[in-house]
């Protein structure tokens, strides 16, 4: 069995059943599961800001930086394992801020909404998500059985 | 015995701040000082010269031939990268072992979001003429030192104090305050006194969880802005994480843009990486 750790800014797939897919302290970036049941292959991209016009420098070197960058190479890449869209189960997780009343560190908020419009505009349905508040949630996916599990210090680990 | 007093007793167990540290950053406030006479400080802290030359040899700097001595290695790498090393090396000894386990931080978390503030600190200080860059760093290193006393305690009363920032939506430090009667943050900001650091220095480790860190000094502002935009992204983040208070209207007051913020992240990670291959983060 292979732990599987995807760092920030990261993305990795997989089609062995015996890996699991994991991301840590999830803040105000996102974490986009994504599971094929017909092929079990997925996918888990843990990106940290929504538009790589900031630089598109970075953006080449760091594609899953960015959501504009980083969603679709998640989709394609999970192509290639044989996946389809039409079966896809599409979970998301993250986009959490610190308390500030004044919405200035909205980073997650941005994250999120750029997500939406992305999957509006794809016809991407979400089947599940855990978004927002003040928490920090590490996340795993079981490529085998698609089960995705979400961690939050001090709440415990729940299957989603 | 107050709990919070058996906290602070705790304060004088700390070992020293390397003296060597101490005083090559004193010479190293005079443009003119020679690497000679560096080199004859620092020569005494076996780990910062086996630092030195290590990193000197790094890749990153490309040399032709392996550098040996001191002296030589001083003139290649630079003052500003000195201080670095120096600090850096100097504070990585105070976050070995499984530091700040109670907020459940793995080993060496709490070190990688310390070098990320550091780093922030650094990139925000440029931005304001009466915040020193070195100070900025050093101050972004440290301040979170106050976990590695408080760690154990939180442990004690971690569920009872996740359960408090639930229920009553407060922040981790509230609830710190709460039950162990002292905040990491204070508790950095006295372990900064005994070593000797400015008070300026001292005050930004102490007002770094402070809702209105952003309307006080700016070297308070920029450790309190660097640590909540590490935070936000999950360097190095434990079971406090996001369960911060800041409030925001004051950045604008600061001349700092939405936009701005996110190259800083942008930016941030190309440094991390710069570290990582420096200083084996």
């Amino acid at each position: 069995m292979g732990k599987i750790v995807v760092g920030i800014s990261d993305m990795q797939i997989s089609n062995k059943p015996d890996d699991i897919l994991i991301t840590y302290s999830l803040g105000s970036c996102i974490g986009l599961v994504i599971w094929d049941p017909a092929v079990k292959a997925g996918g888990l991209l843990h990106y940290m800001l929504p538009d790589s016009k900031l630089d598109p420098k970075k953006a080449e070197e760091k594609p899953f930086m960015f959501a504009d960058k980083g969603i679709p190479r998640l989709f394609k890449e999970l192509y290639t394992l044989g996946a389809s869209k039409s079966n896809m189960v599409v979970k998301v997780f993250g986009g959490g801020q610190i308390m500030d009343s004044d919405g200035i560190f909205n980073i997650g908020k941005r994250n999120y909404m750029i997500l939406r419009q992305m999957f509006l505009k794809n016809k991407v349905m979400i089947n599940k998500e855990d978004i927002g508040g003040t928490v920090n949630r590490t996340v795993s996916l079981e490529i085998g059985t698609g089960v995705t599990r979400v961690k939050i210090s001090g709440k415990g680990e729940f299957e989603i | 015995m107050s709990r919070a007093e058996e906290i602070v007793a705790l304060v004088k167990h700390i070992p020293s701040f390397p003296k060597v540290a101490m005083r090559v950053m004193e010479m190293m406030d005079n443009p003119e000082v020679r690497a000679k006479e560096l080199a004859e400080v620092i020569k005494y802290d076996q780990a910062i010269t086996a630092n030195i030359l290590k990193i000197c040899n790094a890749a990153y700097f490309g040399l032709p031939r392996q550098v040996s001595s001191l002296d030589e290695a001083l003139v290649v790498i630079g003052h500003d990268i000195l201080k670095d090393i120096i600090i850096t090396c100097s504070s990585a000894r105070f976050y070995k072992g499984a530091v700040g386990e109670g907020y459940q931080l793995g080993q060496g978390d709490l070190w990688k979001h310390s070098v990320a503030t550091a780093i922030m600190s650094r990139m925000l200080a440029l931005r304001f003429a009466d915040v020193d860059t070195g100070s900025a760093f050093t101050t972004g290193l440290l301040h979170d030192i106050g976990k590695r006393v408080l760690s154990s305690f939180v442990a004690d009363d971690f569920q009872r104090i996740m359960d408090r920032v639930f229920e009553e939506e407060c922040t981790f430090s509230e609830a710190e305050q709460d039950y162990l009667g002292i905040t990491h943050a204070e508790l950095g900001g006295m372990i900064l006194e005994k070593w000797n650091f400015s008070p300026e220095m001292i005050e930004a480790v102490r007002q770094h969880h402070d809702h209105d860190v952003l309307s006080k000094s700016h070297l308070s502002a920029v450790i309190g802005l660097a640590n909540s935009l590490v935070i936000s992204i999950g360097i190095g983040v434990g079971a406090d994480g996001l369960a911060n208070k800041v409030q925001g209207e004051a950045l604008a007051r600061l001349g700092i843009k939405e936009k701005e913020m996110d190259k800083m992240l942008v930016d941030l990670d190309t440094e991390m990486d710069k570290a990582e291959e420096l200083f084996h983060i």
